[in-house]
């Protein structure tokens, strides 16, 4: 119970300037032990490894669950990148069952600003978006279908955009928790195709 | 080596920034059928037009999968008159013959050229006859042409007439204006080519459309053949217990995909019941509350009977009104009128309607 408590004030005592204000107890008349929570983050390296949501890139419909983890590297307002995610989407219709992976790798940059214990940023990310296809006819096994009659695969890669915000606030020592989402933007043929993805995970900053 | 490196760099910022692989298709694209069977019609449609029938023809083969029935005792015992077996004549269908439950496919049909009838779902749990181990389902295939133009073979009803009393309210609809030409699976007592679909084992002792005597069906879809009992046979297996048996020279079962299914031209008459449904597949027989006023028997037989002795249970003593369909109808059909009973158990012990001591005064059969 006095942990919840003081994590509270922690929170707090970082929305409103900061650990080192909300310990002065300036505004706050209780002031945070010494020992509680201390952030020992002093590099510019960010990695970061979590769950990975996003609409998928190729399938128009449901959800595409999986894992995500990425590197940024600067201190300053300006931070380089790259990211790597794969996720799955399961979807059917009346003739078939759909399995599309999308195997998702960036590049990009991010703008950020720290503040207290939080750091935001607004991250764009290009690349490919590489996409695995699975299809079974529906009934297909019960009718006696075999081969590409019953199931096939294709493989495709498709450029795309992700444009981010990025919420990462320091717990402890050198870990954050990390929220991320917004739009995406893939190609195929020619034609640009909208979605969007998120993340929440744990980074990691020496 | 330093071009080989640049190739893969260029190759690389292609699949990047350009994309490459179109071969996805998510839900969409073409849905393959589950299985093809191949039609061959035998004979000339336009040799076996009803008279007066000079519209164009729009030929059509159906795949309609069959039902699990039983014919009425009514049909099968011996008439106790000869009112009784001119009602029998009129208005039971062959107690061996194909009665559909659904149609599941059509495909069109040019006079003289092989047509592929495609399904694209497999048969439902109610079409499938047994348990999820063992279940078969079979189908005949129906050269029809299409008069409303539907696209798809409808299917009709016999037409009952009127009861009196209360109860859901009584439909009738229409006959089809679909006119049939031929099936490759009209009755047990003549050859005939089926469609099958197995699930799991089968049940050689089962009696739906049954083949003593032939293989088993594949597993899957495939085309059965067989060459009938006779309907004496089929009586006297009944009675017995056992199947009526195939002569297994005539039988046969392949892969659809290498078997054609051949259907012989008829010209519409008795061939038109593959295309009638039964509302009841029991062989349980509703019997009706006569009306007040007289039904129309324009056109229709009837006779005075006695109950089945398994129906009349202890009211050996009533008698029942059987009424006939039209000659004009679609589907041969019976109407059972008896003087007291209950919607569902003509011997219950407390009727529904009870006219015994006071029946009709139209109704013709002794009280």
């Amino acid at each position: 119970m006095r942990r919840s408590a003081l994590v509270l004030l922690a929170v707090v005592g970082m929305l409103r300037g900061g650990p080192a204000r909300a310990a002065e107890g300036s505004l706050l008349a209780v002031p945070l032990p010494d020992d509680s929570w201390p952030v020992t983050s002093r590099g510019r390296l960010t990695a970061d490894l979590g769950l990975a949501l996003g609409a998928p890139t190729a399938l128009g419909t449901g959800l595409s669950t999986g894992a995500a983890a990425g590197v940024s590297f600067g201190g300053g307002l300006l931070a380089l990148g790259a990211r790597a995610s794969w996720s799955t989407a399961t979807e059917s219709s009346i003739a078939w069952t759909v399995s599309q992976s999308d195997i998702r790798l960036r590049a990009g940059a991010a703008l950020q600003h720290a503040s207290g214990r939080g750091r935001m940023a607004l991250r764009l990310m290009l690349g490919p978006t590489l996409v695995h296809e699975s299809r079974t006819r529906n009934q297909g096994q019960r009718a006696g279908l075999t081969g590409s009659e019953l199931e096939a695969s294709a493989w495709a890669a498709r450029p795309a955009a992700d444009l981010e915000a990025v919420i990462a606030l320091h717990v402890a020592g050198p870990w954050l928790m990390m929220l991320s989402g917004g739009p995406s933007l893939s190609l195929a043929s020619g034609t640009a195709h909208a979605g969007w993805l998120g993340q929440l995970g744990v980074g990691w900053q020496p | 080596m330093a071009a080989v490196r640049g190739a893969g760099i260029r190759t690389m910022l292609l699949v990047m920034f350009a994309g490459c692989g179109g071969g996805l298709q998510g839900l969409g694209g073409a849905t393959p059928p589950l299985v093809g069977f191949s039609i061959a019609v035998n004979g000339d449609v336009g040799a076996v037009r009803p008279a007066g029938d000079t519209g164009a023809l729009t030929l059509r083969v159906a795949l309609v999968w069959g039902d699990q029935w039983l014919t009425e005792p009514f049909c099968i015992l011996p008439p106790e008159s000869d009112a009784a077996a001119a009602v029998i004549q009129a208005g039971c269908r062959d107690p061996f013959g194909f009665v559909p439950l659904r149609v599941a496919a059509n495909a069109t049909l040019t006079e003289g050229v092989p047509t592929t009838v495609e399904l694209l779902d497999l048969p439902a749990a109610d079409v499938l006859v047994g348990d999820v181990t063992s279940r078969v389902a079979y189908g005949t295939f129906v050269l029809y042409d299409d008069r409303d133009g539907s696209g798809t073979l409808d299917l009709s009803q016999p037409h009952r007439t009127p009861s009196g009393g209360g109860g859901p309210p009584q439909q009738d609809v229409a006959d089809s204006a679909d006119i049939i030409y031929g099936a490759s699976f009209v009755t047990m007592t003549a050859p005939d080519q089926r469609a099958a679909y197995r699930e799991g084992a089968f049940d050689a002792a089962s009696a739906f459309y049954p083949r003593s005597g032939c293989g088993a069906p594949l597993p899957g879809f495939s085309v059965l053949s067989a060459g009938g009992f006779s309907a004496a046979a089929g009586l006297a297996s009944t009675v017995t217990g056992q199947l009526p048996a195939e002569d297994p020279a005539t039988c046969a079962e392949a892969a659809p995909a290498s078997a054609t299914i051949g259907i012989d031209v008829q010209a519409p008459g008795p061939v038109q019941e593959v295309a009638c449904t039964e509302r009841t597949s029991d062989s349980t027989i509703r019997y009706r509350q006569p009306p007040a006023d007289p039904p129309d028997l324009t056109g229709r037989t009837s006779a005075c009977a006695h109950l089945p002795a398994y129906d009349a249970m202890d009211q050996s003593s009533l008698i029942q009104f059987v009424v006939s369909g039209r000659a004009s109808d679609r589907c041969q059909g019976l109407t059972h009128y008896t003087l007291r009973g209950c919607r569902e158990n003509v011997a219950c012990a407390v009727p529904d309607w009870d006219f015994t001591a006071n029946p009709p005064s139209w109704w013709p059969c002794p009280s």
